[in-house]
Parts: C-alpha cells; structure tokens; sequence
C-alpha cells in the first residue's frame, strides 16, 4: 500500500512539470477567471454595496466556472500521450491515478484563488483579511470537494464525444452543497457571522467533502476499466 | 517448460463486434513469438488482453503463472507492453518521461541509469529535450528504452518496427535477443513479416479472431 | 392475458377510480380549494420519482458486483420513468404552488432538488446513449447512477438549510380521513403503473440489446 502515495506523487510532479512547461493554459485559465468576475460587475452595475454583499456567491461562481474548463483538462494530456488506459499498465492500485490527479487540480485551484480572493476583494471592495483565517478554512474545504468530484467526471467523461457538455452536466448538480456550503459560509463569515451559520455551513461542507471523497476513491477502478 | 502465455478459447467481444473467437495459445518461457495477421484480426486485443488491460469474455487466460483476473499486479511487475501509439508525455524530455515510469512501476533507477538506457536506444543527444520535437522513430526508440529499465519475464511490442530506421529495427532485434536470453517470453505483433519472424520460435497467424495456423 | 399485462389494467383501473374519487367524489379543500385535487397525483408521482431512482440506485449495485447486462437494462428503465416522473412531479409542483404560495416557483428545497435530479439522470441517460460498448456503457452508467444517489440526500439537505418554505410532506393523518384514502389509493396505483411500465421497458430493453448484439458484424 505505500507505493499508492509515492505513484500519485509520481503523476502529479509530471503534470505540474508538463503544466509549467504549458503556461499558456494556466495564463488563458486565469484570464478568463479575471473576465467572469468583471462580468459579473457590468451586470449588476458599479453599487458598491450591492456587489460586497454579493461577492462570495460571485467569487465561487467563478471559481466553479473556471474550475470546470481546467478540470476537462486533468485526463486530456493522458489521452494525448497514448491514453489512461496506459497507466494501468504500471502494478500496484490504479485509485493512484485518481490521487494524483485529484492533488494535481487542487495545486491549478489553490494557484487561481491565489489570484482570484485579492482580484475579488479590489473588483468589489470587499475585506477578506478580517477573516483570514475561518475563509482559508472555507476555501480548503470548497476547492477540495470541487476536485473530489470534478477529478471523478473528468475521468468518466474524457472518452465521450460531448465531454465539454456532459462534464458540466453532471458535475454542477454534483456540486450544489459545495457552493451553497462554500458561499453560506463565506459571506456568513465577511458578515462577522452574527447568526453563528457558518459552522453548519463548514459541517456540512466537511461531510459532503469526506462521504463523496471515499465513494469516488472507491469506485475509480471501475471508471477505468476496459 | 513452464508457459509465460496460456489461453485457451480466448474470446473477447466489443457490443456486436468480436475481435477474438476463441484463441488458444501456448507461450513459453523464453520463447519468441510473431504475431502475423491482417488488420483487425485481433493481435491488438490479444495483447491487452494479456497484458490485463482487457478482460476477456470468455475463455481461460493464464500469464506468468497467475489465471486471470487474479495476480492482475504480479503480472504487470513482470511484463511490459509496448503499444503501437507509445506512451510518451510532450512536454517531457526524455529523461523525464523514463524517470515516470521507473517511479510509476516501482523501478530504483538512478538518472545515470535512465541516461545509459536513453543512450543505449541512440537518444542520448536528446535526453534533455523535450518530447514534442522528436520524431517518431526517436518516439519509437523511447518506448525501447523504457522497456529495458526493469527485469521482464514478458515483453509485448505491437508493430515495434514501424517508423524505425535500419540502425533502429536492428535495436529492437537487439533488445529482443536480450530478452530471450534472459528467460523472458517476447510477442512480437507486426506487419512486418520478416522483422517479426527473425527470431521467433513461433509464428502463430490470426485470421477474423481466431488462430488460423501455427508454425514452429 | 399474461400477467404483466394484468398488471398494466389494474394499475389504469386504479388510477381511473383514484382520479374519479379525487375529481368528483370527493369536496373541494376547506382552505386550499379545487387546486388541492393536484396532490392527487403530484404526491404519488413524486414518491415514484423517488422509487425509481432508488431501484437506478439498487440496479447499479447489481451490476457492479455481478456484472450482468440485464441489471443495466433494469436501471436505466428504471430511470427513464424517474426522469418522466420528476419533470410531472415538477409540473403539477408548479401548478399547485402558483395559487397555493402566490409565485410560480418558490425555491423550495424538495422542488429544487427535484428540479436537479433532471439535469442528474439527463446526464445518466446521454451518458449511456453515447457509449456504444454495452459493457462500457453499463459499467459507467453503474458509476453514475450510484454516485447521482449518494449526492442527492445531501443536495437535498443543502438547499433545504438554503432555503426552506415547502409545507411539511402530506401525509394522510394530516389530512381528513377520506383525503388520505384517496391519496393511498393515488400511492398504489402509481406504484403498480410504475411497476408495469419498468418491466415492459425492461422487455424492451432487452429485445433491443438482443438485435444491437445480433446484428451484422462491423469492420
């Protein structure tokens, strides 16, 4: 069993090699994060208020948004070399693959929201260092269960004709207590939480994030084979 | 002498297309096959299957010892399959894409190893490139030195000699003789009858999913 | 007549004289009027909306261990019928809230996650529709149909904290004793039609895998 973390380790240093080789993938992510939030701002208009209170639903929308189309990507490069089927060629249990590639989208997620948390904090005014500490904690939660189950529908969908459509499709109501976890508690706790919500919020987002996390661990082999 | 290959009535269907009707074949240890037949016939299917990436609907199939879908691991420890597309990452140099593979099947290869593997296929001038500007016979000879960095007891190439140059068909000869000697049971699938044939102890032709003639 | 088609007539039988007692027989509601007689049949299609997910659910487990065919067929035409009740279920939801609540659609946590369990098994169904390789296409289908029912509860629970407004589920002690007669009535029926249909699918299914099976060999 140890060779499991020393293979998905294995996967995820090629594709972060491969992904730093290709920023241009990375580069083209970002900017479209950067366009969704600004068009969220030319719907709703330059009202101040209107847009901090709204920011965390506005930030995950983006993060869900650009997630998908880097997710569609995470089993793209193995088709591109020969197929995933390949990998099960190597011994030892192919829920690796699902490990490294699940830790592969959590690096591209945690290096967006880098980018994303402050570019929403100037686009719409919003102070995200009061609570640093509790919004870390959300944002770990939130991008962990969007790659648990998005990591899982890429690697169902990567061999379908329509995969850009059908991965939304079943990612999306998948992913409905990850957002409204993940904006309840981030906009309960930029409010300074005063109904005490947001520790439901986070419960709810852990349980989702563990049930669905042994569950997709569980089934992956099935996923993959022939 | 004990069998690295044993199938008997082998049969693998895709929804209504059956791409093997009851196969049976006996590979020993140490031995060579070719693998003859036209296209669509089956020879791709029969090696994933072996190589447990396919599962077959029906029949027996034994490799290296282990009846299938048991020892699925023991058996990919022992074999390697080298696919006619190959398997090798773009935006790695060469280096790179051997050292994946020696971390993915538990291989200790020390960089000076995956150089004189790279070295020992004519790449060594591009170990440090990337993959997305080799040609494909430097491709080709990528997928040989990946073969050659752990011990084999079966060795799978399907169509190894398309794409190489006369030094680089004459590598895989090498590489197959290697094997053999070693103990090691090789399949060769190919169009190449001549290539194929070389060192094979057997060559058994398939014709619609079945084995039509065996010739030793 | 064999029994499947029985079946099929009982249930019509009964969803006629449930619909009968429901329209005509029986008075209008005190405090919601003529518009209640939708819970008729928006209560029962729901709870055969849950029904056939659970059996898409049951079927998928099936066919993950025992890795037969016939556990596909019984799925997805199980979750044919959960798609088609859940978009009725939606329908008549709609209708009944607009007078009942005043607003077409009242983001209630059990009409929402109704309204994602389309998308959900929509997705079930394109999935196994454009997968030709009935194995590929069973075991993937498998994958969804157990994953779509792991998440459901949960999304349910989520919008439920998000949003709540829906009136507790009618159940027939909370209603006047002949109200919940009838509404057993609807219970029965519709379970039976279910029942029928997913079978005759099912055959249908089956006769259709046979020909896609046995049919001319391709390249």
């Amino acid at each position: 069993m140890s060779d499991l973390p020393r293979r998905a380790a294995a996967i995820l240093w090629k594709d972060i090699l491969s992904e730093t080789r290709t920023r241009q993938g990375f580069t083209a992510m970002l900017s479209f994060a950067a366009l969704v939030l600004f068009m969220f701002s030319f719907a709703i208009g330059v009202d101040n208020d209107l847009l901090g209170r709204l920011a965390g639903g506005l930030l995950w929308v983006a993060i869900v948004f650009t997630g998908t189309l880097s997710l569609g990507r995470t089993f793209q490069n193995e088709e591109l070399a020969g197929g995933t089927r390949l990998l099960r060629l190597y011994p030892g249990d192919v829920r690796a693959i699902y490990l490294g590639k699940l830790a592969g989208n959590l690096v591209v997620l945690a290096a967006l929201e880098v980018v994303l948390f402050p570019a929403a904090a100037i686009l719409y005014q919003v102070d995200f260092t009061a609570q640093a500490g509790p919004l870390l904690l959300v944002a770990v939660l939130g991008t962990f269960g969007f790659s648990v189950i998005g990591t899982f529908f890429s690697a169902l969908t990567v061999h379908l004709r329509a995969r850009e459509l059908l991965l939304p499709l079943l990612l999306f109501p998948a992913l409905v207590p990850v957002v409204l976890g993940s904006v309840g508690a981030t906009e309960a706790f930029l409010a300074g939480d005063p109904l005490g919500r947001a520790g439901g919020w986070l419960r709810l987002l852990a349980s989702y994030d563990v049930i669905l996390f042994v569950v997709c661990l569980w089934v992956f082999p099935v996923v993959l084979e022939e | 002498m004990s069998l690295a290959v044993a199938a008997e009535g082998v049969t693998r269907r895709f929804g209504r297309r059956w791409a093997l009707r009851g196969v049976d074949l006996a590979v020993p240890r140490g031995a060579v096959v070719a693998l003859l037949g036209a296209n669509g016939t089956g020879k791709t299917t029969l090696l994933r299957l072996i190589s447990t990436l396919l599962k077959p609907t029906a029949g027996r199939l034994e490799v290296l010892g282990h009846t299938l879908p048991a020892g699925g691991d023991e058996i990919r420890t022992g074999t390697a399959f080298m696919t006619a597309g190959g398997h090798a990452y773009e935006e790695l140099t060469g280096v790179e894409n051997l050292r994946f593979a020696a971390r993915m099947s538990g291989t200790a290869a020390t960089d000076d190893d995956l150089r004189d593997a790279l070295a020992a296929a004519d790449l060594g001038g591009a170990a440090d490139l990337p993959v997305r500007g080799w040609s494909t016979g430097m491709r080709k000879r990528l997928e040989l030195a990946r073969l050659r960095l752990r011990p084999l007891q079966l060795v799978l190439l399907d169509e190894p000699f398309v794409s190489l140059d006369e030094d680089g068909v004459g590598l895989v000869h090498d590489a197959v003789r290697g094997w053999r000697d070693a103990g090691a049971a090789v399949i060769i699938a190919s169009h190449r009858v001549e290539d194929a044939t070389r060192h094979a102890d057997d060559i058994v032709r398939l014709a619609g999913g079945r084995v039509a003639d065996v010739t030793a | 007549m064999n029994k499947l088609t029985m079946l099929g007539w009982v249930s019509i039988a009964l969803i006629a004289l449930g619909s009968v007692l429901g329209l005509a027989v029986l008075p209008a509601d005190a405090l919601q009027g003529e518009v209640q007689r939708l819970l008729y049949v928006h209560v029962p299609v729901a709870w055969v909306m849950m029904l056939a997910f659970f059996v898409v659910f049951l079927m998928s487990i099936l066919y993950l261990v025992q890795r037969e065919l016939k556990w596909d067929l019984l799925a997805v035409s199980a979750a044919e019928l959960g798609v088609l009740a859940a978009v009725l279920t939606l329908i008549l939801g709609t209708l009944w809230g607009r007078p009942t609540w005043g607003i077409w659609w009242a983001w209630d946590p059990r009409v929402t996650t109704t309204a994602l369990l389309v998308p959900i098994y929509t997705g079930y169904l394109v999935v196994r529709s454009m997968t030709e390789d009935p194995d590929r296409r069973a075991r993937w289908a498998a994958v969804i149909g157990l994953i779509a029912f792991v998440q459901v509860p949960i999304v349910y629970l989520s919008v439920f904290w998000w949003r709540s407004l829906h009136q507790p589920p009618s159940s027939p002690q909370s209603m006047w004793s002949a109200y919940g007669l009838v509404m057993l009535l609807g219970f029965a029926a519709y379970t039976l039609a279910f029942a029928y249909l997913w079978l005759r699918r099912y055959r249908l299914a089956a006769t259709e895998l046979e020909l896609e099976l046995s049919g001319p060999e391709e390249g």
